[in-house]
């Protein structure tokens, strides 16, 4: 609903607004669509004006089709795929996480979802050369961890520096705050990084649940709208900057106790791809499985194992031990010179 | 015509800023669709035509203009600042090891465990460590103890504190070290512990409300200690899905207040049994819920003599296990009950080593 300003179009002076106004129509939307013969009566204004006042509106806002072939076109033009660094998860995702989408990680307390990104975060930094924004909302965002894969990626500080320098992060703790920094984003009115500035490829939000679960559900009726408007952000993040958004989200145990992301069959829509990982029981301490709960590109329910430490893993002899302890996630005597 | 339609998808819609529904509704019923429409007005004139009162007009004018959010900081200046505060040592070098230092200031950390494991043990241990001053490694910081289960005795935590206060005079060497002694004794240890006693969820979701108030007025705050956060709400089981939203609630609260005031926050859990696949196993209480908020889980076990510490959940550090003890003295490493520990890492390094291939981790 567009009000109606004057000055939006020729012939819509004050004059013209305020019979409008008398006449009890408000919004565009009114004035498109009541009946021009009438209206022209009613406020003693000549019919053509009106009609070609009218006219002028109708072309500002009505949408436009657009061809298939257009938006094909568009698509590879401005649609890149940017791997996470594991083969694995490249795999399941189909070779990376696709711009313009939002990808979702779900999964239990311990099962991953922030080493997945922090991983995803320092590929992108370090071997794609790209700015990232990392939201944290569990407060688990420890810059000391991201420190420690790039040490495996390379030994130089400054490259290391460098970086650490493309990863802009925020750390936030209510839905509010959350949509201020989104729309702040989208809006270009926050200070530093701007997504519209074209060299910010992805947006992680770790995690999405944690600031909509606490308002759904009991006697609160804002949940499920704010939950939206989160929704919306993200969208349009994703599809108008060409961003590859990843969110992470938390599970609840269904009656059978099976594992079922959280937040429900309204959010469910949100993500075009969802991944559920999930510990294995047996394997050493890194090792996690990872199911493709939803995709629009391949078959469901595809599973892949995958290490946590592979974003850490050392690059040739780099002192990494022998046996099973990989390197990676060291221990403090260890990484002593 | 394609840039005209993108250039109004850049504006933010009035619906999502942090207002009333009843007066975003209003609003939009209006024709205000985004915050540029409520730019250049003034609050009588989008009274009138919204029609809602002055108070909501000029809400609705100062919600619109201000809200962008806080400028982001780099992951550099996040590692800069991340490596200005040091963790809370826990006295057991293993388990501060294998925790980078020890129990870290900006987190929320978990100590879950069966009854009698030791977990008040550790928190009392922490309650003394965290005032270690700064010339012995330690942070000099005050404590607030949340006692919800009663579980809290100061008998207990003056041997704690008199056992630390002789460790740390054994080891002053120079003179600034001694002058940080005359302040660090039992009484000046009591004397910054402030504890409260929560005997259900509601004075327990009251008192963390008055949190920040009682933050700014101490600046010296290091530790938030909450023992138990279970038994408050192992009792609200009528209503699952409200103590769902009061624990996701708190988790938020909790950890907003550890990374806002640069505290570190100690909570600890019961253990409870989960039925997976037909086995009965223990896991933490009050579920997966509760288990997204700590961002480490340490877990308190038996096993057969022994104690063990482990590591479940951490962002940075993997999961380890090793075996601590209590003694007279505290929380202490193991096999190690008549030399008090040494705080020197190095020379520690070989010792642990070695008693870490043992203990077969």
């Amino acid at each position: 609903m567009v009000a109606l300003l004057v000055g939006m179009c020729p012939g819509l002076d004050e004059g013209l607004l305020r019979s409008l106004r008398a006449a009890d129509i408000r919004t565009v939307e009114d004035l498109v669509s009541s009946d021009i013969e009438d209206l022209a009566q009613k406020c003693s204004v000549s019919y053509k004006a009106l009609f070609a006042v009218r006219r002028v509106l109708l072309a500002q806002h009505t949408a436009f089709p657009v061809s298939g072939a257009d938006l094909y076109e568009e698509l590879l033009s401005s649609t890149a795929i940017l791997s996470t660094g594991n083969p694995s998860l490249d795999k399941l995702l189909d070779s990376g996480l696709y711009t313009g989408e939002i990808t979702e990680l779900t999964g239990g307390p311990g099962s991953g979802k922030s080493q997945v990104c922090f991983g995803v975060a320092v590929h992108i930094a370090y071997h794609l050369k790209q700015s990232v924004i990392y939201i944290d909302t569990t407060g688990g965002l420890t810059a000391g961890r991201l420190l420690q894969m790039l040490q495996t990626e390379t030994n130089n500080r400054d490259e290391q520096m460098e970086a650490l320098q493309r990863i802009h992060t925020f750390r936030l703790f209510d839905v509010c705050a959350l949509l201020d920094c989104l729309y702040g984003l989208i809006c270009g009115r926050g200070r530093g990084a701007c997504v519209g500035g074209g060299s910010v490829k992805a947006l992680i939000v770790d995690s999405v649940s944690a600031v909509i679960a606490p308002l759904l559900g009991g006697k609160q009726n804002e949940g499920m709208s704010l939950m939206r408007q989160v929704a919306a952000a993200l969208k349009t993040m994703a599809k108008d900057f060409s961003v590859a958004v990843l969110v992470t989200n938390h599970v609840t145990r269904s009656g059978s106790g099976e594992a079922q992301p959280g937040l429900g069959v309204s959010w469910s829509h949100v993500p075009t791809t969802r991944i559920l990982l999930e510990r294995v029981e047996s394997g050493a301490s890194g090792r996690r499985s990872a199911t493709l709960i939803k995709s629009s590109r391949q078959a469901c329910l595809i599973k892949e194992d995958f290490d946590l430490q592979w974003w850490s893993r050392a690059e040739g002899g780099r002192g990494g031990g022998g046996g099973g302890e990989t390197s990676g996630k060291r221990k403090l005597d260890e990484t002593d010179p | 015509k394609r840039a005209a339609v993108s250039a109004v998808r850049m504006k933010r819609p009035v619906s999502s800023l942090s207002l009333g529904s009843s007066l975003k509704g209003k609003l939009v019923r209006a024709g205000f669709q985004f915050t540029t429409d409520l730019q250049d007005l003034n609050p009588e004139h989008l009274s009138a035509e919204a029609g809602v009162s002055q108070q909501e007009a000029l809400e609705a004018l100062q919600a619109a203009s201000s809200g962008h959010g806080v400028a982001p900081v780099t992951a550099l200046e996040l590692l800069q600042k991340e490596e200005e505060f040091r963790s809370i040592v826990t006295f057991c070098s293993q388990l501060d090891e294998a925790l980078g230092g020890g129990v870290p200031v900006g987190k929320v950390t978990e100590i879950c465990g069966a009854p009698g494991v030791g977990k008040t043990q550790l928190c009392l241990q922490l309650a003394v460590d965290v005032q270690v001053p700064a010339v012995f490694g330690g942070l000099g910081g005050q404590v607030l103890f949340v006692d919800t289960e009663g579980g809290f005795q100061v008998q207990r935590l003056v041997d704690l504190a008199g056992a630390a206060v002789r460790h740390c005079s054994l080891l002053a060497e120079d003179e600034e070290q001694r002058v940080a002694m005359t302040t660090f004794t039992v009484e000046t240890i009591l004397s910054n512990v402030f504890l409260v006693r929560c005997r259900d969820y509601v004075e327990l979701l009251a008192e963390l409300h008055l949190l920040a108030d009682f933050l700014s007025n101490r600046p010296r705050l290091r530790l938030l200690v909450i023992d138990s956060v279970a038994f408050p709400f192992l009792r609200l089981h009528d209503d699952l899905s409200q103590r769902t939203r009061l624990l996701q609630g708190l988790g938020l609260r909790l950890i907003a207040a550890a990374t806002g005031h640069n505290i570190a926050v100690v909570t600890t859990n019961h253990m409870t049994t989960r039925l997976h696949s037909s086995q009965a196993q223990l896991a933490p209480a009050l579920g997966d819920v509760w288990g997204h908020a700590p961002s480490i889980r340490l877990l308190l076990r038996w096993e057969e003599s022994r104690r063990l510490a482990s590591i479940v959940k951490s962002p940075g550090h993997m999961d380890a296990s090793v075996q601590y003890q209590i003694t007279y003295q505290g929380f202490r490493d193991a096999d190690q009950s008549e030399r008090p520990p040494s705080k020197r890492p190095r020379s520690q390094t070989d010792q642990s080593a070695s008693s870490r291939k043992n203990t077969g981790t």
